[in-house]
């Protein structure tokens, strides 16, 4: 592979080890050092490679960092691991080479105890300071004395030269729980730090204490808007680990009911971030044409918000003529509404002085912060999970990707918009193409014991790049699960796109990402 | 025996026409405020495909009954460290200004408390000082978002004003009088709005939904940003008093625009008084339509658009008609 040359020319000690692809999900894997971990960083963000996940696995005799770079305009994953003593863990920070590993590195540093050298705000992002135990370490280890001392919740002082003010955690605009500490002046803000963990519930450590079935509930809960595509992406993760083949008439109607779901999940958005620029009428047109998926839905799922409607290797029940006659009287009816919300809310000259040029990223936030997801698409790139890396039956349906140009507000309404057309177009073409046959794979064992290895699988939700992370020990228990979610990345470019903008501006801003704070949260 | 006639003897026919004429007002007051609750929440329900109040009573006719009980029965919550005097005062002071403005409008030509001669000096002057309590309110709340709120209303407020009386001097040339009674008299030949002042009229109805802080103006208030802005940390019926006034504001803003551009009481068939109701309720129609239609705009945008466009534009208008009026 040409990457793994130019790695050897630039770090001869390192030997790259290809992995296959199907099995784990990534293409190469290197052992890298404390003392070379830095360069290595520099060398990928140099070779447009982005940040794509963080996290650390405790194999009790070492603890194990594993960072994820992935590219953005070709389907290559690269893993590179660090092992480090469990004792006194320590390893040096790349957040000033990679601005999202900022907040990887405090979530491994409250859960695992690891010390980044240098970094520069090492305190807790979800807990609070009560909490004296690392808790996703396999051994039951204190926190020691002198790493008390980080151990303090954010709480601002009244300085000078500005003002704080809470946005959150109980504020209108910021749906949920999150909570934005924005130092101002005036109408200006001057820092914005976003203060996180008001629904944390540690779904990660609930994974290592049940089966893989049973774990299945949770994925709907951390992001109840995408909940089908969050399902999707545990399920089609595992099958991947057991190499369990699912029949393609599943596959079909997994994406018909996926894209349903990312069509519902932009339309609550889409209501919500008009009422956050003042406008409360579109909140209750959209929640009017929600409400007929939510139905359909119901009517094959059995439920309307937190789904659980996906098995490993299948579906849980077959969908009937209903479905279909109900889906495609919901495509009609969503189209016509299309050019109502042109007249009422694109055209309208408020709306546009709002939005246009307002919250304009730069190109470089893609590599920086790995933002995903309409976010990334608004900058240009046509970056999205489903024609990056297909999954279910994606690969077979031929569709569009909206991107934007200014990467502004206005672009990443648009590309929303968009993409509620194209998802219309893929259910068409999928309701069309819609095989006969089996939903479920026969000889699914009660008691999943995938081998061991571990595996990462991404998918696109709504918000963007889900990425989840699966280390098997052979047992029926997970040995390690993780999520890297797409509000999380997202979320993280909010302290610089709102430096210097107006708190109504910023606000514009938070809304347009489209955040769902149980999934940051976990 | 003490008679209705004895007392009006003791303290005089004027004064005795001015408390009669002060009941009716609060009655107008707070009838007008229920009947906007209520009309606000069922424009509001039909604009957003939903059916509006429909338990409380027919139609839900009863529910502003309902909800004005259910502020009365509140307990009125006092934040700690407030800034007690201007606290309890604001909401008052609130009502103040409300209730001198009503003393000059004439709902009819007889049907009017006091028809003073400088009549529209006095509902400007008063009207300016409901943004005192507004700030009082802000400041007195020790919060920020009230604070905010304040100060985004003060500002907002000194730049809508100048167009708002800039929108109304010409309408005062040409009636050439500053009693209200004496310009809806000067519309029988026919409206202002559709003798030359028509841009006036506009002027003064962008500028008063500005006033009320309306939506797309109602940054003092701004749900997504600053919670409720000045009037967050008011509950029960200190509450209901912003409530109050905000509605009987935007009557008023409604009612002179009535006055000034819409030939007030006058009209065909009908008595004056249904006239006058028709076409204020009419305006006040249309501000509510603003406000389940459009988005807000952004603070910097709101003062441009007054210092830039509507009051360079008043201006012009004033000239141009004075100009005429002249030769």
């Amino acid at each position: 592979m040409e990457i793994s040359t130019k790695i050897k020319e630039s770090f001869p000690s390192l030997e790259p080890k290809e992995c296959p692809y199907e099995q784990n999900g990534y293409h190469l894997s290197i052992e890298a050092t404390k003392s070379n971990i830095v360069d290595i960083a520099r060398f990928f963000i140099k070779e447009d490679f982005y940040l794509a996940d963080l996290c650390c696995v405790d194999y009790i005799d070492y603890l194990e960092l594993v960072y994820f770079f992935s590219k953005h305009d070709k389907l290559l994953r690269i893993k590179v691991t660090l092992k480090i003593d469990p004792e006194k863990p320590s390893a040096p920070t790349i957040s000033h080479i990679y601005n999202i590993a900022h907040w990887f590195e405090r979530e491994i540093h409250e859960f695992f105890g690891v010390l980044f050298d240098g970094h520069p705000f090492m305190v807790y992002l979800f807990l609070h300071d009560q909490i004296d135990f690392y808790s996703l370490r396999k051994k039951q280890v204190p926190v020691p004395d002198e790493d008390k001392r980080l151990l303090n919740s954010f709480k601002p002082e009244e300085q000078e030269d500005g003002f704080f003010l809470n946005l959150g955690p109980q504020h209108p605009s910021t749906h949920g729980v999150l909570r934005v500490v924005v130092k101002m002046n005036g109408e200006y803000i001057l820092e914005a730090i976003p203060v996180l963990g008001y629904l944390h519930r540690m779904h990660e450590k609930m994974a290592e204490n049940r089966t893989y079935q049973q774990f299945y509930p949770n994925a709907a809960r951390m992001d109840y808007l995408g909940a089908l595509n969050f399902n999707l992406g545990y399920v089609t993760t595992v099958e991947k680990l057991c190499g369990i083949e699912v029949p393609e008439r599943a596959q079909y109607i997994r994406t018909i009911t996926c894209e349903l779901n990312r069509i519902s999940s932009h339309l609550l958005w889409l209501g919500a971030f008009l009422a956050d620029l003042g406008g409360l009428t579109p909140f209750l047109y959209t929640f009017d044409d929600r409400e007929q998926i939510l139905d359909i839905l119901e009517a094959v799922t059995g439920s309307r918000l937190t789904y659980s409607y996906f098995r490993f290797g299948g579906l849980f029940n077959d969908v009937d003529d209903n479905f279909v006659d109900g889906v495609k009287k919901f495509i009609n009816r969503l189209r016509s509404r299309f050019s109502m919300y042109d007249r009422l809310v694109t055209g309208n000259v408020i709306f546009i002085n709002r939005v246009k040029d307002i919250g304009v990223m730069d190109r470089s936030y893609p590599i920086r912060y790995g933002c995903s997801g309409p976010v990334i698409r608004s900058i240009g790139i046509p970056f999205d999970m489903r024609k990056h890396e297909p999954y279910a039956a994606y690969d077979r349906i031929d569709f569009k990707i909206a991107t934007g140009t200014n990467a502004d507000n206005m672009d990443r309404y648009l590309v929303r918009i968009q993409e509620m057309e194209n998802s219309l177009d893929i259910i068409e073409k999928a309701l069309k193409e819609l095989p006969t046959g089996p939903i479920k794979a026969d000889k699914i064992p009660k008691k999943l014991k995938p081998p061991k290895g571990d595996i990462y699988h991404t998918i696109e939700s709504p918000r963007g790049e889900l990425g989840i992370y699966i280390v098997s020990d052979e047992s029926d228990v997970p040995y390690r699960m993780r999520w890297r979610v797409p509000s999380y990345s997202n979320l993280m470019t909010f302290p610089e796109l709102a430096k210097g903008t107006l708190i109504a501006d910023a606000i514009a801003t938070l809304g347009s990402y489209d955040l769902v704070i149980p999934e940051i949260d976990r | 025996m003490c008679t209705l006639d004895n007392i009006i003897q003791i303290i005089g026919k004027e004064v005795a026409r001015l408390i009669l004429g002060l009941i009716g007002v609060l009655v107008v007051v707070v009838v007008n405020a229920l009947v906007l609750t209520w009309v606000e929440r069922k424009v509001s329900g039909h604009m957003q495909r939903r059916i509006g109040p429909k338990e409380v009573g027919p139609y839900g006719l009863i529910q502003p009954f309902a909800d004005g009980l259910k502020l009365l029965a509140k307990e009125l919550l006092t934040p700690a460290n407030v800034d007690k005097p201007l606290y309890y005062l604001a909401p008052v002071i609130v009502f103040i200004p409300v209730l001198v403005s009503f003393i000059v409008i004439p709902f009819d030509g007889f049907l009017q408390v006091k028809d003073i001669n400088v009549g529209i000096l006095v509902i400007l002057a008063f009207s300016s000082l409901s943004v005192l309590s507004i700030l009082i309110a802000g400041w007195g709340s020790n919060n920020k978002y009230s604070l905010i709120g304040a100060t985004r209303s003060v500002a907002q407020n000194i730049a809508y004003e100048i167009p708002l009386l800039l929108a109304l001097l010409p309408v005062v040339f040409m009636a050439n009088s500053l009693s209200l009674r004496d310009i809806v008299e000067a519309q029988r030949e026919g409206w202002f709005v559709w003798r030359w002042q028509f841009f006036a009229f506009l002027i003064y109805f962008i500028a008063a939904t500005a006033e009320t802080n309306r939506t797309p103006f109602d940054l003092p208030e701004a749900e997504s940003e600053l919670v409720a802005g000045f009037h967050t940390e008011f509950s029960g019926m200190r509450f209901a008093l912003f409530f109050l006034a905000e509605y009987t504001n935007i009557f008023i803003a409604s009612a002179i625009a009535t006055t000034f551009f819409l030939g007030g009481y006058l009209g065909p068939v009908l008595p004056g008084v249904v006239w006058f109701f028709i076409k204020t309720y009419f305006l006040v129609f249309v501000i509510m339509w603003f406000r389940w239609t459009f988005p807000r705009v952004r603070f910097d945008q709101l003062l441009n658009f007054s210092w830039k466009i509507l009051i360079p534009v008043a201006f012009a208008n004033l000239i141009v008609t004075g100009g005429i009026l002249k030769l």
